[in-house]
């Protein structure tokens, strides 16, 4: 197996471990194909650290003799065993943020492990990560895999409005949109030739789809990827008519694309994308909004981090360094623009269509966000992960690319970007504005942004639909979104103040009312400790309750 | 009477009121001696009650014959009469100014105002140094109540009864009145029960230029120390500004004249830069450009963060040498009358549980704050929005409930009293009914017969009805010391002063009662299984055995 070749050192005793928030304490290290076991056996408390080695952003080596700095390395015993400089520390940075430090004795176990955390963390072969090899006691591979399928969305839907959509499965094979599921809604009138024709001219064969029918006037929100119009300014009748149903012809629909005029511009004459022109899609109205993605976010990210970490403790360094990672100038512009989709459906009662360039990254986030402002049932437990396999897994958000490195790698950036941490973030801001009216918790958000970078489970695995089918991940892994539903779970992730509301919720996007998401942020750093105490002492007391009741 | 002819138009008909997050109303405008009331005659939820003692300034707006006056409070919020009629308009206006600005003390509205409650237990008598020293005294004989004080001629803003060294006498102690800036002799502060050590407060000594000294101070604070035992000077200033301040008769404690004292300075900036600070945070907080860039500059330039993160610095710092070294302290600045007590009070928070309770934090706003002589009449007179040129105006006491803010939300289950409580001390801080905040020290007080004259604010605080409404449901008690993270990434703006009336408050309030809510029928909940549980004991020992063969 492929695995062993990459340890060559698998064992070590006498490892001391430095954690935050934990003494340092003295143990053996483990490592394994996909793990980092850390055991420490002299307390009686027996502490094991279980580390996915996925989760490892990045590994830094330091030979220089640390004795001295660790009150436990002192003892005179220690010294005997690992003489002088012959020591070497590893800093481990996680893709959760979480940075911690091992002292292994010996130059050259260090620099075997070193080794081999760095070959093993950054396999890029799907097949052998550890979502195929996780086998929970309480699960079987037979269980249901997924929350829900679009012939579960239309069925909800059919019954609102008799007619108007069909289920396509043009896509069956994956051939058309690798991007997208097997089966798509779309509207009636539209035969599958036609949308193969639309599929052509759209990038990457992602054709408008319906993601969102809003109960209360029949409005529909549609995702697609930028038409290819390219500079010669081409046409498809085919798509023309594919939008001219979804408004029935009579009415105004809006185009929201999530790049600047310019940008589209821009890519209609260099790159042949481009975008809906006024003539050829008369009941049509563009509205440009630039939304930032790819490379600029994921600097974004890094330099909030390095922010965050910042040990100077200086305040106007701390909030000059806050502003320029423009984070929450990011976080602004997506709710704000979420905002607008959702007023433009559930205020001015028009159908709007959502693409930017691929369609897979600023589109889904803003389409997502509309959905939690707009449908409350979105915002309970089920509704929300529902409402992410939707958007994100089956919507064809590439997480492989985005979520292969985070904030701490120095590897250069090829197509990572933290945009589904980006909607975790928002997510949080319209929990902190709403306290009552999200079904789920902040340690739901934190559960998931973890899991999108490393996981147990199967469910972030890949790139799109196609790929997961090809490897067979739902035959083969787990679900996260079903443990996550797990009853002792449950409580664990729902917020214990949630009533549900009917309202839209409106966030505030000025920019006093957008917080640092601290939570996650600096979960690791002092403050956030207490604040995961008042929560747990929340979390008691409904288990309290729950219990009193069933007596 | 005097206010009558300050009211050039006493009401005015159709005047339409803007507040924030509520609803457009249109009444009646009515000015009286101590209040702007606007009234929509139809059910009376509606109606503005304004004291004018809370309007920090007013703009005038004409369009046409619409007068629009935007009313500044102190307590930030911003309010709009669209008044019909140019006269009228420029009468409130006018009697607005006029009656917000009034300078004597005894025109003040507590002095008017009858309370509509049932005064329980006059808060006047709730907090007196007699009943805290007995408190002390349980602990320790080490330290004695001094009356040198008695008429205030020692110290004009000390109260009669101070604690100091048993065995420091009366004559000792004004000599050393004499060395200290405004007579304010070091006095003990805190007495840490875990280990005996001491805090102390205290004017900067006025050594000058020629390096003065004073037998009797160093006698007085030498008796503070356990014998070979050294103790802290902390200066809230720079080495610098003590330097200079030399220049002006003051000075700091030499190591040559107080070789058992280790002095350490720190930057805990003065009145004029703090106003000036908080002016410019909340321009910050109202600024409309919706730009995020533009928000986070604005708020680092205003430096208020800075400023809470030195004082809670510097409080965990008096905290850490008690504490963790053992070691008494005596805390000053210039005066010792603001950032010395900013000090103090927040290291009795981080210090003694006692401090985080409803009572115990009333307890120490008194003690610290009105009984050791902060200048609330001074150093509140004006706020954010004020126009003038500020004299002695200063948020110091304001910094102080946002730092208390930022340890309550790091440790939200060991406070017993929510945000509320500070909010309200706050507002009345600046504006209000009640005479606790009245004068600018106990000598003023006396002066003014407030005590016999006004309600305290504490009378109307300690009835069961608000210590409910105050009360943090998370509430654990923690006997533990709370060591505050003070990096600048665990400071945050205070929203619930900052923010208040840019966001709908409803929100936090509905999470707040669903809390309560949960908890009280948790409680509910217990008792009722314990009451079964006492009847199923009762009947297993009850049932005779009845068991047929």
């Amino acid at each position: 197996m492929e695995f062993s070749e990459h340890i060559r050192t698998a064992n070590v005793e006498n490892v001391v471990l430095r954690q935050p928030f934990h003494p340092s304490t003295k143990g053996t290290l483990c490592i394994t194909g996909h793990h980092l076991i850390f055991s420490d056996r002299e307390s009686q408390s027996c502490r094991q650290v279980l580390l996915l080695l996925r989760n490892i952003d990045a590994i830094e080596k330091s030979v220089e003799n640390l004795l001295g700095n660790s009150g436990l390395l002192c003892s005179a015993r220690w010294k005997e065993r690992a003489p002088g400089p012959s020591s070497g520390t590893l800093t481990i940075k996680c893709k959760d943020l979480c940075v911690f430090q091992l002292d292994i004795p010996g130059m050259e176990q260090c620099l075997n492990i070193a080794h081999s955390i760095e070959a093993l963390s950054s396999m890029d072969e799907v097949a052998d990560m550890y979502p195929f090899f996780h086998r929970p006691h309480d699960a079987s591979l037979q269980d249901q895999w997924g929350l829900s399928s679009p012939q579960h969305q239309y069925h909800q839907m059919e019954a609102l409005q008799r007619g108007r959509w069909r289920l396509s499965s043009v896509n069956g094979d994956h051939t058309v949109c690798p991007s997208y599921p097997p089966t798509v809604l779309v509207p009636r009138a539209i035969s599958d030739k036609a949308l193969l024709k639309a599929a052509r001219f759209r990038q990457a064969g992602r054709f408008p789809v319906l993601c969102y029918h809003h109960r209360k006037n029949g409005k529909v929100i549609m995702r697609s990827s930028q038409p290819l119009t390219g500079a010669n300014r081409k046409r498809c009748q085919e798509d023309e008519l594919l939008l001219q149903a979804v408004i029935d012809g009579s009415d105004k629909g809006y185009i929201i694309d999530t790049r600047s005029s310019q940008q589209a511009q821009q890519a209609r004459m260099t790159a042949g994308g481009g975008f809906e022109s006024k003539s050829s899609y008369p009941g049509w109205t563009r509205l440009h909004r630039q939304m930032e993605k790819g490379k600029a976010l994921q600097e974004s990210l890094i330099k909030v981090v390095e922010a965050c970490g910042d040990q100077t403790n200086n305040m106007d360094r701390w909030l000059s360094k806050l502003e320029n990672s423009k984070w929450l100038y990011h976080v602004q512009t997506a709710l704000s623009t979420a905002g607008l989709l959702a007023e433009c459906v559930e205020r001015d009662g028009h159908s709007v269509l959502v693409h930017g360039s691929e369609g897979t990254d600023c589109t889904l986030l803003i389409s997502t966000l509309a959905q939690l402002i707009m449908d409350p049932a979105c915002r309970t437990l089920e509704g929300f992960l529902t409402l992410l396999e939707r958007e994100w897994v089956q919507g064809g958000h590439p997480f492989q690319q985005r979520c292969a490195r985070s904030a701490h790698s120095h590897a250069r950036l090829q197509q990572e970007a933290p945009v589904f941490l980006l909607l975790l973030d928002c997510a949080w801001q319209l929990w902190y504005q709403f306290p009552l009216a999200l079904g789920f918790s902040e340690n739901l958000l934190l559960r998931l942004a973890t899991e999108a970078y490393a996981s147990d489970y199967g469910t972030f695995l890949c790139n799109s639909d196609r790929e997961r089918c090809a490897i067979g991940v739902k035959e083969k892994t787990h679900c996260l979104f079903q443990a996550l539903l797990k009853p002792e779970e449950r409580g664990l992730y729902s917020n214990p103040l949630y009533e549900s509301t009917e309202l839209a919720i409106w966030p505030s996007v000025h920019p006093q009312s957008l917080q640092l998401w601290r939570g996650f942020f600096l979960r690791w750093s002092q403050q956030g400790r207490h604040l995961e105490e008042a929560h747990d002492e929340m979390r008691n007391m409904i288990c309290q309750w729950g219990r009193l009741a069933v007596r | 009477m005097e206010f009558a002819e300050l009211i050039k138009t006493p009401r005015v008909d159709g005047v339409v009121l803007h507040r924030p997050f509520m609803p457009t109303v249109e009444g009646t405008l009515c000015l009286t001696g101590h209040h702007l009331i606007l009234s929509s005659r139809q059910d009376n939820t509606e109606e503005l009650w304004l004291l004018h003692s809370n309007i920090d300034s007013i703009e005038k707006r004409f369009l046409g014959s619409l007068g629009t006056i935007i009313v500044k409070c102190k307590d930030l919020r911003m309010i709009q009469l669209d008044i019909p009629g140019m006269e009228e308009c420029l009468n409130i206006g006018s009697s607005i100014e006029a009656l917000s600005t009034l300078d004597s003390v005894s025109l003040m509205y507590p002095y008017f105002y009858r309370p509509m409650f049932e005064v329980i237990e006059d808060g006047w008598k709730s907090f007196l140094p007699e009943d805290a020293f007995k408190d002390l005294e349980a602990m320790t004989d080490e330290w004695r109540l001094s009356e040198v004080n008695r008429d205030f001629r020692v110290c004009t803003t000390y109260p009669p009864l101070v604690a100091v060294p048993r065995d420091v006498d009366d004559d000792t102690l004004r000599k050393a009145a004499g060395f200290r800036h405004g007579g304010r002799f070091p006095v003990l502060s805190y007495y840490h029960k875990k280990n005996g050590m001491v805090m102390m407060r205290s004017g900067q000594p006025l050594t000058g230029t020629n390096g003065r000294r004073c037998k009797e101070d160093e006698r007085l604070i030498n008796a503070t120390l356990r014998p070979g035992k050294r103790g802290y000077v902390i200066d809230t200033r720079t080495i610098s500004v003590a330097q200079q301040a030399k220049a002006r008769g003051g000075g700091f404690e030499t190591e040559a004249n107080y070789p058992q004292w280790r002095r350490i300075h720190k930057a805990i900036e003065r009145s004029n830069v703090l106003q000036d600070s908080l002016v410019k945070l909340v321009e910050a907080c109202n600024d409309q450009s919706h730009s995020m860039d533009r928000w986070l500059s604005k708020l680092e330039a205003s430096n208020w963060q800075t400023h809470v993160k030195e004082i809670l610095t510097t409080a965990c710092l008096a905290a850490q040498c008690i504490d963790r070294e053992g070691a008494s302290v005596l805390v000053h600045g210039t005066e010792g009358t603001d950032s010395t007590l900013q000090v103090t009070s927040l290291a009795q928070i981080i210090l003694d549980p006692a401090c985080r309770t409803i009572q115990g934090f009333q307890g120490l706003v008194e003690r610290e704050w009105l009984q050791a002589g902060h200048p609330f009449g001074q150093r509140c007179s004006m706020s954010a929005y004020s126009n003038s040129k500020p004299r002695h105006e200063a948020p110091g006491f304001l910094l102080f409930l946002d730092c208390v803010w930022q340890v309550l939300r790091q440790f939200p289950c060991s406070f017993q009293f929510t945000e509320q409580l500070l909010v309200l001390l706050f507002e009345h801080a600046y504006a209000s009914q009640f005479g606790t905040f009245l004068g600018n020290s106990a000598a003023e007080r006396v002066r003014l017969s407030l005590p016999e004259k006004t309600v305290s604010l504490w009378s109307w605080v300690n009835r069961p009805q608000e210590i409910d409404h105050l009360s943090n449901p998370l509430y654990e008690p923690n006997s533990l010391v709370i060591w505050p993270s003070v990096a600048p990434q665990s400071l945050l703006l205070w929203e619930g002063v900052f923010l208040r009336w840019n966001r709908s408050p409803r929100c936090q309030e509905e999470a707040r009662e669903e809390t309560v809510h949960i908890i009280e029928h948790n409680k509910e909940l217990q008792n009722k299984v314990n009451s079964l549980r006492r009847q199923l004991a009762q009947l297993e020992t009850q049932e005779p055995p009845l068991q047929t063969p």
